[in-house]
């Protein structure tokens, strides 16, 4: 069953619906660039936008009634975002290790990537 | 570097992944498609037959639902001709074709789809500008046909242009009307104020 | 212009390409013209009605749009087929019917505008359904072209090499004109007319035009960053997954309130709440490749939009998109300025910035140049303005269409209830009117943009460069 949006909430669910997608982005553009750069430091700025994330998406799922089996969109959500960018990095990684010798060899970043898989 | 590539990471795997994907996606699609086309023809639950237009439509919050939902109820005749199901299906027919001919989705919205020019015609049937139901018909016969000089505006100076409507056509667009107002669309719009019963 | 020295499918392609910058420009005419209708109610009132001014606008973006796909498609065909063009002739043939179908249709849109209530208007006047508007023998028009330009496309990549890009790309253009034949018949049921209608419009944008993109996008960073074949072929399917894995039912995100069953608020609800994920995915990949090589393009003005592209799609599509996609506020959004903000981004975002982007690529190859120097003689001042300019104001519209669409999802929806009274309430508060007053101003910066777009494209690279 559907519970609309209250009128006072209507502003908590567009910026935290913007601030899911934003944050989301925000956290994989630091997790890839913490492993390409080896800068552990800048992990734990991706986990912050992970918490971010986190706390938006709760907001989102308060304020527009996400009960009942609409939980389990918001599970989805916290899960899915804190994983993916694992498994695209992992992704990234691996299919780059085809890349013939003759061109990595300008990849300054390929050795050290491969020791990360 | 001939590091082995794992299989998740390869070309073919995610060739037969994004094939799989793809149309297991469209079968699911298909098989919603197929389970939702019979309950949206007319003269289903939710999709009233065109005959609807010889009853009384009404828009009421449904508790059980938590939203407003139409109800039908008894004989209201529109003009005050009872109609046979082929003859109101022609009647809406020729209600939508003219809708069409004259791109009226161009400035409206038509169960919320169209342009933001001009008021959503969901439910334009009910609407309390038409003042209330026993002036009803006639009110919307005048404005279709000269909306300019019947022009409400409400300030923003913004009117519709004369279309060049007949009584015929009009009358033709409002059963089209009525019967889109009897569709159950799931609550929308939401909270909305219905035509006063008398005058 | 000489144009001997490119290939077939080049020379082709220098065609579309024209006609999709000419329909751009008829699109920004009609769209300045639309916006100024809500400022001076009485412009053009009678003459050129609203429905008039943006029919031709959403129009000429779609038509354009196509043309700069098919466009892209020939300028790559003869490469990444390794031969050339099976049908020439036919694909000249094709161009001349389109352009003369096209151009009959604008006429009639603007002379004859509509007609009565009967088959013939529909068959040859208007359609009267947003975005497909154009009558249903220009429909069989674009069909018969989509399959010739299908049939040039295929059979030269069967009589060459195929490869994992055109294979994609192939079926890719079998769904599109697929499904715009799910559009192509009348029904007096509104709810059964929109449940088709949305597959064209859902289905093309959301699915297949942005599988579309993810071609040209593999070709071009083979093309500009020469990534390994291999690598953009595997990303390529790893994109069509998770877009048709999200996309198809995402549908459902449209099928909430038009009469269709109530399941379809949670199919629509979840799906399209996943549409976001493959562009997030994207922006993991373009900082491994982004950092993993060195960026020397040798056509800036190509990255540059390419860059435009990826963030217009993750902001027009993913954040704009999801912002609206639950059934729990698509209730107060659906059908109100919420709608148009989204729409303007999400479509100059995903797609009008990587045909840019194409046609980038092919200019210092119409010139008879390898590529477009960094040490323009005038700095590149007119790509770089025309990008700025043309960025901004669609941001802009973007953002002052959203403040008069939040202010309307309050008034209108909420409040008011959705009658005509509650509709007018919320157009004349300031707030929407002020965001109608900045969104034309950013709009005739949009058109500024594309004026020197147009300028630079004609000019760039034309003088010995420095
Ligand atoms: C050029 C834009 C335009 C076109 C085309 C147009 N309308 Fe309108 N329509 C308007 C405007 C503006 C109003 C508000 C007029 C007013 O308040 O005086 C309106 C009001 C209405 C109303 C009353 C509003 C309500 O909520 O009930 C109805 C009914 C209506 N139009 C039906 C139609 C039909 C049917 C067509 C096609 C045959 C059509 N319109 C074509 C602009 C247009
Ligand atoms: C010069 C700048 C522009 C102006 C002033 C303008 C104005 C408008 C107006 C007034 C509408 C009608 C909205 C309504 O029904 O109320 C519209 C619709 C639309 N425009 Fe534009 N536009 C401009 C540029 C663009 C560009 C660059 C694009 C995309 C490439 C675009 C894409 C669209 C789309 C997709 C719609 C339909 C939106 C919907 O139905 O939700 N426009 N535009
Ligand atoms: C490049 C991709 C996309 C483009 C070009 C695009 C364009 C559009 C346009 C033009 C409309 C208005 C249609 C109309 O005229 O009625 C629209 C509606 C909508 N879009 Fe998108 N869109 C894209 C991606 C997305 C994504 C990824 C989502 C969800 C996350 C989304 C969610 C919606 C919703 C919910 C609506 C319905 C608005 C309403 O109820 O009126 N879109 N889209
Ligand atoms: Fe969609």
């Amino acid at each position: 069953m559907l519970e609309p949006v209250e009128l006072k909430d209507f502003f908590i669910v567009f910026f935290s619906g913007a601030m899911v997608i934003m944050a989301g982005a925000l956290y994989s553009l630091l997790f890839a660039w913490s492993k390409l750069q080896s800068k552990p430091w800048l992990m734990v700025l991706a986990y912050l936008a992970y918490g971010i994330l986190f706390i938006a998406v709760l907001t989102l799922g308060s304020a527009a009634h996400l009960h009942g089996y609409w939980w389990w969109l918001v599970i989805a959500m916290l899960v899915g975002y804190l994983l993916a960018p694992h498994g695209i990095w992992k992704l990234c990684v691996a299919t780059h290790l085809i890349q013939k010798p003759t061109q990595t060899d300008d990849l300054p970043h390929s050795k050290k990537l491969q020791s990360k898989l | 570097m001939n590091n082995e590539m794992p299989w998740w990471a390869s070309e073919t795997f995610w060739k037969k992944t994004a094939i799989w994907v793809t149309a297991f996606m469209f079968v699911v699609l298909v098989i919603l498609t197929l389970d939702t086309i019979p309950q949206i023809t007319a003269g289903s639950e939710r999709v009233p037959a065109y005959a609807v237009i010889n009853k009384h439509i009404g828009y009421e919050f449904n508790d059980e639902r938590n939203m407003q939902v139409p109800v039908i109820g008894g004989d209201a005749p529109l003009f005050g001709k009872k109609l046979s199901e082929e003859d109101a299906e022609a009647l809406v027919s020729h209600g939508k074709k003219i809708t069409q001919g004259r791109n009226c989705m161009g400035c409206h919205t038509l169960l919320g789809n169209g342009s933001y020019f001009a008021p959503d015609l969901t439910k334009a049937w009910l609407d309390p500008g038409w003042s209330s139901e026993p002036e009803r018909e006639a009110l919307m016969i005048a404005f279709l046909m000269n909306p300019e000089e019947n022009a409400r505006s409400f300030g923003s100076g913004r009117v519709m242009p004369n279309l060049h409507i007949s009584e015929e056509e009009a009358k033709a667009v409002i059963a089209f009307l009525k019967w889109m107002s009897s569709i159950d669309t799931n609550g929308f719009p939401y909270n909305f104020t219905v035509i006063d019963k008398e005058s | 212009m000489k144009l001997n020295h490119l290939n077939g499918g080049q020379q082709l392609a220098v065609k579309y390409y024209t006609v999709a910058i000419i329909l751009f420009v008829a699109q920004i005419i009609f769209g300045l013209l639309s916006g100024m209708q809500y400022l001076v109610p009485d412009l053009l009132l009678g003459v050129l009605d609203f429905n008039v001014t943006r029919t031709i606008h959403i129009n000429a973006m779609i038509v354009w749009m196509l043309y700069g796909f098919m466009g892209s498609v020939y300028w790559l065909l003869e490469e990444e087929s390794k031969t050339e063009i099976v049908g020439l002739k036919l694909g000249n043939i094709g161009f001349w019917l389109l352009t003369t179908a096209v151009t009959i249709v604008v006429l009639v849109f603007l002379l004859i505008q509509s007609g009565p209530g009967d088959d013939f208007t529909r068959w040859f006047i208007n359609e009267g359904r947003e975005y497909i508007e154009a009558p249903r023998w220009a429909d069989i028009g674009i069909v018969i072209c989509m399959l010739i330009f299908f049939y040039n496309a295929a059979a030269t990549f069967m009589k060459g090499t195929w490869s994992g890009i055109s294979g994609v790309l192939v079926l890719d253009l079998v769904a599109l004109a697929g499904i715009y034949i799910a559009g192509m018949f009348y029904t007096p049921n509104i709810s059964i007319d929109q449940y088709w209608w949305w597959w064209v419009i859902h289905l093309w944008v959301e699915a297949t035009w942005e599988v579309l993109v993810g071609c040209l996008m593999a070709w071009g960073l083979m093309k500009t960053l020469k990534v390994d074949r291999k690598i953009v072929t595997t990303w390529l399917y790893i994109e069509v997954a998770l877009m048709f894995g999200s996309g198809i039912l995402g549908l459902g995100h449209h099928y909430f309130w038009i009469g269709t069953p109530e399941y379809w608020l949670t199919i629509g609800g979840f799906f399209s709440a996943l549409e976001p994920i493959p562009l997030v995915a994207m922006v993991v990949h373009a900082v491994y490749d982004a950092g993993a090589r060195q960026m020397k393009g040798n056509n800036n003005p190509a990255l540059a939009w390419l860059i435009a592209h990826a963030f217009g799609n993750f902001f027009g599509a993913g954040v704009w998109g999801f912002m609206h996609t639950l059934p729990q506020i698509n209730l107060y959004t659906h059908g109100t300025q919420w709608s148009a903000s989204h729409g303007h981004l999400a479509f100059f975002g995903a797609y009008a910035t990587i045909i840019i982007a194409m046609i980038y690529i092919a200019v210092p190859y119409i010139r008879g140049q390898e590529g477009i120097g960094s040490n323009l003689p005038d700095g590149g001042w007119k790509w770089k303005w025309s990008l700025g300019l043309l960025n901004l104001g669609v941001v802009g519209m973007t953002i002052a269409l959203l403040i008069s669409g939040y202010e309307q999802s309050f008034i209108e929806r909420a409040v008011g209830g959705s009658t005509w009274y509650g509709y007018f309430a919320a157009q004349i508060h300031p707030w929407f009117v002020q965001g109608m007053e900045w969104r034309m101003i950013f709009g005739l910066v949009t058109a500024v943009g594309l004026v020197l777009l147009i300028w630079d494209l004609l000019t760039i690279g034309k003088q010995k460069q420095a």
